[in-house]
């Protein structure tokens, strides 16, 4: 299956603010656990919205969640 | 799981099982064996089942049970299930044809039944690609 072009950092963001569960970030950006799964995944690209809201709930800046890559290469994690 | 794959579960396996035993029926008519009601009467438990067991699904519990995902998820699936249904359309236009000739004929008798078997079609096509959206087990806990 391709890589999808949008890249995410939610599982390490989530470790670094205080081990965040994956409902705890549902419910801050008003999604399902199951949808919250599939972005870590890469397996669902979230709505606009959805991203800003993500991004939110984390307190960062939607490109420091989420990056873009043409060839759907992993951005380097630090 | 969700309450969608559930109900989508519940739908495919009843279904793909009165399928299975409506094959057995038909085969057993045609080979003239004797034994195909018990089979038909089977289908028709396992169609039954499947229904009761898809309404029976209990409604998913926490603040937040659809979002963006779930409606892009069901609109696949009304698709898919237009897709079943034209495509069921066409076979059983040509069905006959190819099976009788150009001169056969078939009592409008079963008509009323395209209606039930499209109706069956689209459920099965839907369910089928709910389960291929979502995937068809839970999830991860973390």
């Amino acid at each position: 299956m391709a890589k999808s072009e949008i890249q995410n950092r939610i599982r390490r963001l989530r470790f670094d603010h205080g081990e965040m569960t994956q409902q705890q970030l549902a419910d801050k950006a008003r999604v399902t656990r199951q949808t919250i799964i599939a972005i870590e995944a890469g397996k669902y690209a979230p709505s606009l919205p959805l991203a800003f809201r993500i991004a939110a709930a984390f307190g960062l800046p939607l490109e420091e969640v989420f990056q873009y890559t043409a060839n759907g290469d992993a951005p380097p994690d630090d | 799981m969700n309450r969608e794959q559930k109900r989508a579960w519940a739908l495919v396996v009843g279904m793909s099982l009165a399928l299975l035993f409506v094959i057995i029926a038909g085969l057993l008519h045609l080979l003239d064996v004797g034994w195909s009601r018990p089979f038909v009467c089977a289908a028709a438990v396992a169609l039954g089942a499947g229904v009761i067991a898809c309404l029976r699904v209990k409604p998913d519990t926490g603040a937040v049970t659809s979002d963006e995902r779930d409606k892009e998820i069901e609109k696949s699936a009304y698709l898919a299930g237009f897709g079943a249904v034209y495509l069921f359309v066409i076979v059983v236009s040509f069905a006959p044809i190819a099976i009788l000739g150009e001169d056969g004929s078939i009592p409008v008798k079963y008509m009323p039944g395209l209606l039930l078997g499209a109706g069956l079609c689209q459920a099965y096509a839907m369910s089928i690609a709910t389960l291929v959206k979502y995937g068809r087990g839970g999830d991860r806990h973390e």
